[in-house]
């Protein structure tokens, strides 16, 4: 009993701490308003004194149902009691800490201190609508209101895993799914090339019409998560398949997207060059630099190549900005009304700019696919696996380091252009460390070396936060503590890269080879 | 280690190397020159604006070694980059600004001035307060960072904590705007440590001024660098961390509880960094939830440069950093927008001429 209650308390305290923190950072007031507007009694001009402080109810009172349901988890005895009482300790216990945090607001508020200019989202009319409307009482509320969701929680959740509900569900759902994949008639539907086309046909249908309906907002943003896709299959090539761990892939975005830039800008070169040929040279130029940024550094060990290549990346940047090259790059302000790309003497507008980002998409995974299943595709996998084996193996690990460094800063050159071309615009601003960091996390949330993963993550990356648009504030919060939660929880990926490929493959046509645990399954 | 020995066994790799000795020579005899035109021929400075540059590299210098140590201490226990460690210092800056807020606020008239706050009549004990109130924050803010981001993944791949510290440092960084705003905050110090005021020395004709706020930085840094090389090599707390640095399950195999170690050495680096981040603020003065990024970046690149999980080498490689950062520019006759530029250069150019940096690295045998 004791170790049940140390538990609840743990949990109660971090709970209390989430919570308050929910109150500091002004989310709480921002959850109370999607709830009414899930309710329907809040519009956009709800001020916050008219805002139902029932709204604020239900919100802590999911988190303290959250709360027990964690806590009478983690209890790990077989025991309805136990599972209780941890869950209810948890509640009463993060009511408890809540309350004073609210009586300290609340007295700060009687004695009109203003704490707003340390803590901007703590004014007179938050902490009003924190205290239920300025109540007195408020701290009883938040005491009782927890303790009995926490109580709540813990035994619907305790009641959950009794009934061994959702483990069976999943569990007859994938064993059904898997049989059903399996039956001979499926199968068979599944290799026939004509409902492949089919498919195929349905999603080019798709693709091609949902551009013209949904509007220039939704092709802006399915565009950049199109380039983000093309940013993620290079850097997937470079520490998905070669292993190396490059930070300063905005190098090579920059240097595309500046090549395009300055090639068709008409400041401060007027070149005026045409789209086609400056997408190429923005590619060539992106390749070039991977290889000569390549050549001296290669040899490092895989830490130290992250910190080279981020440092690269931040020269980059500096340099482009800086007043000594504005001759050159037009320094801050970067470079404008760059050229669009002419098809049959028409201009390209938003939707056609989708098509061509997605044709780009396209042949770029079939390109990765197609490299990834080759020879050097496998010398790739034998360098990642161990580069001291594969060169003994007869590998030129130097080589082909390279190569993928090359061939991943060619991706982002057309990235690069594509992106600059699509805004008409390019500056420093655009090429910061955190495109870096975004596209290699997009590649490790997608699951390292997989080309269905690159283009999970970059959904998931750059397409749901934009869902969001009402938690813009908070996203990069959520971001950060997202990629930490996956880490410990999920590091292989949304969807991970399967076994060694030519292993699989070789077993599934002779299957008499086979290992006798039947391990080995694609 | 190994892997390096095998590339300098190849007969074939001799003919690159050479080519890079030579680069490298033509290089230095190039920059060499530069510097020789600059500084003599051309002489834009005097010797008093040259003084300026060194005292100023100087005092950044002391601050990039104690956040460099903190990385240093981690990447040579756990072989990971700390990347959240700048957000650390951050978190530290912002605990010392709240306690000068705070002792601002308190009155304490005394005869000669009735509207006396607690800060000015008690600097000594307010400045105290503020470095003991900054690094505990940075200290809770490691070891929490190693509890929940870190210590999960201790068996995991290499790029997987990376990650994770990645995420960690958005978290923190949004965090700290979420909650204190995203405007630029402003230390205001006790009066006998205002900014700009000093001791003038003279150098040749004129006078260079040797700010207080600065002289703080660079004694307290110091001391701080003593005390935790004592606390490294003469405590039992300093011999237990070097033996798992050294090798993990021996540590433990000898009744070192390795869980415990790694989680005073977040705190000792947290410590490090928060008073970083004070002395960034008192010297300073302007800040925001951004501060710890640019000085992190730069303090991993003197522990690099000094040869990572060498304590004495990020000591050095951050005074150096600091003085190439400040002096640079001016000796290369470049603009002063392109000091970042120099600090990654010549990290690009220790690592290809020297991967093991200046005074070596120290790991262990079992992760290199």
């Amino acid at each position: 009993m004791r170790t049940t209650i140390k538990n609840g308390i743990r949990f109660g305290a971090i709970i209390s701490v989430v919570i308050i923190f929910f109150h500091l950072t002004g989310f709480s007031v921002v959850a109370a308003n999607m709830i009414g507007g899930l309710f329907g009694n809040v519009d956009k001009n709800t001020a916050l004194a008219q805002l139902p402080t029932i709204n604020l109810a239900i919100v802590i009172s999911l988190i303290g149902l959250i709360a027990g349901g964690s806590a009478s988890k983690n209890t790990k005895t077989d025991s309805w009691t136990n599972a209780i009482v941890s869950g209810t300790v948890a509640g009463a216990f993060s009511g408890l800490f809540v309350a004073v945090f609210v009586y300290l607001i609340g007295i700060a508020n009687f004695l009109e201190v203003d704490l707003r200019s340390y803590l901007p989202e703590i004014g007179p009319d938050n902490i009003d609508y924190l205290l239920f409307g300025g109540k007195a009482s408020a701290n009883f509320l938040y005491l009782g209101l927890l303790t009995i969701s926490g109580l709540a929680g813990a035994a619907f959740s305790k009641g959950i895993i009794r009934a061994n509900w959702r483990k069976q569900v999943q569990a007859d759902s994938v064993q059904s799914f898997n049989a059903f994949i399996q039956k001979p008639g499926i199968q068979k539907v599944f290799n026939n090339k004509i409902v492949v086309y089919a498919f195929l046909a349905a999603a080019a249908f798709l693709l091609y019409f949902l551009p013209t309906k949904w509007g220039p907002y939704w092709n802006f943003i399915m565009g950049t998560v199109g380039i983000y896709i093309l940013l993620g299959l290079g850097l997937n090539i470079i520490v998905g398949l070669s292993g190396q761990l490059v930070l300063g892939y905005v190098a090579f975005f920059a240097i595309g997207a500046y090549t395009f830039g300055l090639l068709t800008a008409p400041e401060p070169h007027a070149i005026g060059m045409n789209f086609w040929l400056a997408i190429v040279f923005a590619i060539l130029a992106a390749a070039l630099t991977g290889v000569l940024l390549g050549l001296p550094i290669l040899n490092l060990r895989g830490d130290y190549l992250a910190i080279v290549t981020l440092g690269f990346g931040e020269i980059i940047r500096i340099l482009i900005k800086s007043d000594m090259l504005t001759d050159f790059t037009n320094g801050p302000s970067g470079l404008s009304d760059l050229v669009q790309p002419k098809w049959l003497g028409k201009t390209f507008n938003d939707v056609n700019y989708f098509h061509l980002t997605v044709i780009f998409v396209i042949i770029a995974i079939f390109i990765a696919n197609r490299l990834q299943y080759s020879r050097t595709g496998r010398a790739w996998l034998a360098i990642s696996a161990d580069q001291t084996v594969a060169r003994a193996t007869g590998i030129n690990t130097f080589k082909y380091n390279l190569l993928a460094l090359a061939l991943g800063a060619a991706f982002a050159g057309l990235g690069g252009a594509l992106f600059a071309s699509r805004n008409q615009f390019t500056g420093p601003e655009d090429h910061i460390l955190m495109v870096s960091i975004n596209v290699l996390c997009l590649v490790i949330v997608g699951g390292m070396g997989s080309l269905p993963g690159v283009v999970v993550g970059a959904f998931v990356l750059k397409g749901v936060p934009e869902l969001l648009r009402d938690l813009e504030n908070y996203r990069l919060l959520a971001f950060g503590a997202l990629l930490v939660m996956m880490m410990v929880m999920r590091p292989e990926g949304l969807w991970p890269k399967g076994r060694p490929e030519m292993e699989t493959l070789y077993y599934r046509k002779h299957p008499k080879d086979s290992p006798p645990d039947g391990e080995v399954q694609s | 280690m190994s892997e390096q020995k095998t590339t300098r066994d190849q007969p074939s790799l001799n003919v690159g190397k050479l080519i890079r000795w030579i680069a490298g020579i033509l290089l230095l005899a190039l920059i060499g020159w530069r510097v020789y035109q600059t500084a003599f021929i051309e002489g834009s400075y005097g010797p008093d604006t040259w003084m300026r540059f060194i005292i100023a590299g100087l005092i950044i210098g002391g601050m990039y070694s104690l956040i460099a140590i903190g990385y240093t201490l981690v990447y040579g226990i756990l072989f990971m980059i700390n990347f959240a460690h700048g957000e650390v210092m951050m978190l530290g800056a912002f605990g010392g600004y709240f306690i000068f807020e705070l002792l601002a606020s308190i009155k304490a008239p005394s005869v000669s001035d009735p509207n006396m706050n607690f800060l000015n009549a008690y600097p000594v004990i307010s400045v105290l307060l503020a470095f003991i109130v900054g690094t505990v924050v940075s200290a809770v803010a490691g070891l929490l960072l190693e509890r929940i981001a870190y210590r999960p993944l201790r068996k995991a791949p290499r790029l997987v904590p990376l990650i994770s510290a990645i995420g960690a440092s958005i978290f923190l960084q949004n965090a700290a705007q979420l909650l204190f705003g995203p405007q630029r905050r402003q230390y205001i110090n006790p009066v006998i440590l205002w900014r700009g005021t000093g001791w003038s020395i003279p150098v040749g004709d004129t006078t260079v001024l040797l700010t207080y706020t600065g002289t703080l930085s660079l004694v307290l840094s110091a001391l701080l660098m003593i005390g935790l090389f004592l606390v490294v090599q003469k405590t039992r707390l300093g011999r237990s961390m070097r033996a798992v640095a050294e090798n993990k399950q021996a540590a433990a195999l000898m009744g070192i509880d390795v869980d415990d170690v790694i989680g005073k050495t977040f705190i000792i680096s947290g410590v490090l960094a928060g008073a970083a981040g004070v002395m960034w603020g008192i010297h300073n003065g302007l800040f925001n939830h951004y501060v710890g990024f640019l000085p992190g970046i730069k303090a991993f690149t003197a522990a690099v440069l000094g040869g990572i999980g060498n304590i004495p080498g990020a000591m050095m490689g951050g005074m150096l950093l600091g003085l190439l950062e400040s002096v640079g520019p001016a000796a290369l006759g470049i603009d002063f927008q392109l000091k970042d530029v120099i600090a990654f250069t010549i990290l690009i150019l220790v690592l290809i001429f020297r991967p093991s940096g200046l005074l070596g690295e120290a790991l262990s045998e079992e992760k290199v």
